[in-house]
């Protein structure tokens, strides 16, 4: 029976596991795994025993994939780590994503630099997807000031949705062996192009399971002579997206999270533009129940002042009970979580590492 | 010839908890070759998979850095000792 509420936390120390019961009233703190070095992705695989894997980005040694069956009370690192096929001349520099696959051991790893790996063995071996790791726009992409990444990928079929940073929006609707950029109505305000085929620097990109076709997506905003092309909708599989960034004091942010049992309900973190950080040192979190159409300020319990952090684009997320909570992570190591859809918001630690993600599942 | 390659301590459990390995090599070059042979675990710690030194990775024959000498063509005499060491980094 599920009774536990369990969060997995990246740091740039490496990884901690918190975990509380359903009633979320004290969540209790190990860790950091992973040899105190930074950790950008973490997976609480569920779809049989639980299992948490995390990406573990050793300076000096190499990328590791980390893996525990006893909900992170110890860890060890899976056989190997994704590795670009001999004479690619691509050298493997962090892993950003770890997702499910279709069955129980088959996991997805985005890369940077920008690739896609899949495992059919729960990670000990991984295989390149060269369908988007080649593709023809590939030596076309360039980094962002966080690396050229592969961070998003959202499964739903055969369909996969891919965000690159920067590259765009890639789907493929065919399991993965061919990939088409997506990024009709897609904005970049760094390209003499404000919309093109390719290359623009998606944050994050976000579906709900019930409301096919529909995607929700962070782009790279806050461009005064651009407006409107950092928070976006999708309602047809992500072939063409629209603005729905009236109302929010910027377009600018990394996270954006969909409500685990309401696809209308999401969550973004609006950032001023310039330096990334909370407008006025005042952080707040924006909900929209209408899909878009309109924003409520969520601040109630969060700093009213002085609060000049960032949330980087996996360090927001949702459990899944009843009445979910919400959870993020910050650049300055405080790891917040907001009860009753974010009306109020508690601080559950405030003086861990700076957070790169947070995951959350209950088991 | 036989030379020593001197394991730092956070990579001996790489090769099965040895301080030292030996491999046959007459540059610094066919040591990492070596190395990619019979000890892959290691190798894949020092280098990348394009073959290149890992950029926190310093490698010295005897106490002098091999980019002081001719890098990767360093060569190897009887008694030499290869060392892998972390270099100082991070934050």
């Amino acid at each position: 029976m599920a009774d536990r509420v369990v969060l997995c936390i990246g740091t740039k120390k490496g990884l901690f596991v918190a975990e509380a019961s359903k009633s979320r009233g004290r969540f209790s703190l190990r860790g950091p795994f992973g040899s105190g070095v930074a950790v950008y992705s973490a997976l609480i695989d569920t779809r049989k025993s639980p299992r948490i894997y995390a990406s573990s980005c050793n300076a000096w040694f190499g990328m590791k994939v980390l893996t525990s069956t006893d909900l992170g009370k110890k860890f060890k690192e899976t056989k190997s780590a994704p590795t670009f096929p001999e004479g690619d001349g691509r050298a493997l520099a962090n892993i950003w994503s770890l997702e499910p696959g279709s069955d129980s051991k088959d996991l997805w790893a985005g890369v940077e630099p920008a690739s896609l790996f899949r495992s059919e063995d729960g990670g000990n071996s991984w295989e390149m997807v060269a369908g988007i790791s080649n593709h023809k726009h590939s030596k076309d992409w360039h980094p962002g000031a966080g690396g050229l990444c592969l961070h998003t990928i959202v499964r739903d079929g055969d369909r996969i949705h891919l965000g690159i940073s920067t590259g765009g929006h890639y789907l493929s609707e065919d399991g993965g062996q061919t990939f088409n950029a997506a990024n009709n109505g897609v904005g970049a305000g760094f390209d003499p192009n404000p919309y093109p085929e390719f290359g623009q620097c998606v944050h994050k990109i976000a579906r709900h399971p019930d409301a096919p076709g529909r995607l929700y997506m962070q782009n790279h905003g806050g461009w005064p002579e651009r407006p409107g092309i950092g928070v976006l909708r999708s309602d047809d599989y992500g072939h063409t997206w629209q603005s729905i960034a009236d109302g929010l004091p910027s377009d600018f942010g990394f996270p954006i999270v969909v409500h685990p049992h309401d696809p209308d309900t999401i969550y973004v973190v609006p950032l001023e533009p310039m330096t990334r950080t909370c407008p006025e040192g005042k952080p707040a979190v924006w909900r929209s129940t209408t899909g878009g159409k309109k924003w409520k300020k969520l601040s109630k319990g969060l700093p009213k002042h002085g609060g000049y952090f960032t949330v980087l684009r996996d360090a927001m997320t949702t459990d899944t009970l009843t009445s979910p909570a919400i959870y993020f992570g910050t650049t300055t190591g405080q790891l917040w979580m907001g009860h009753d859809g974010g009306e109020e918001w508690s601080c559950l630690f405030d003086s861990l590492p700076p957070i790169n993600c947070v995951k959350a599942a209950v088991v | 010839m036989s030379v020593s390659v001197q394991i730092p301590y956070a990579l001996r459990s790489e090769c099965g908890g040895k301080s030292e390995v030996e491999v046959s090599a007459g540059s610094v070059r066919q040591a990492l070759t070596a190395l990619k042979d019979e000890q892959p675990k290691l190798y894949r710690n020092v280098c990348d998979e394009t073959g290149a030194v890992r950029k926190h990775i310093n490698l010295f024959v005897n106490e002098s850095l091999i980019h002081r000498n001719d890098g990767l063509e360093t060569k190897l005499g009887p008694g030499d000792l290869l060392f892998i060491m972390t270099a100082v980094s991070g934050g």
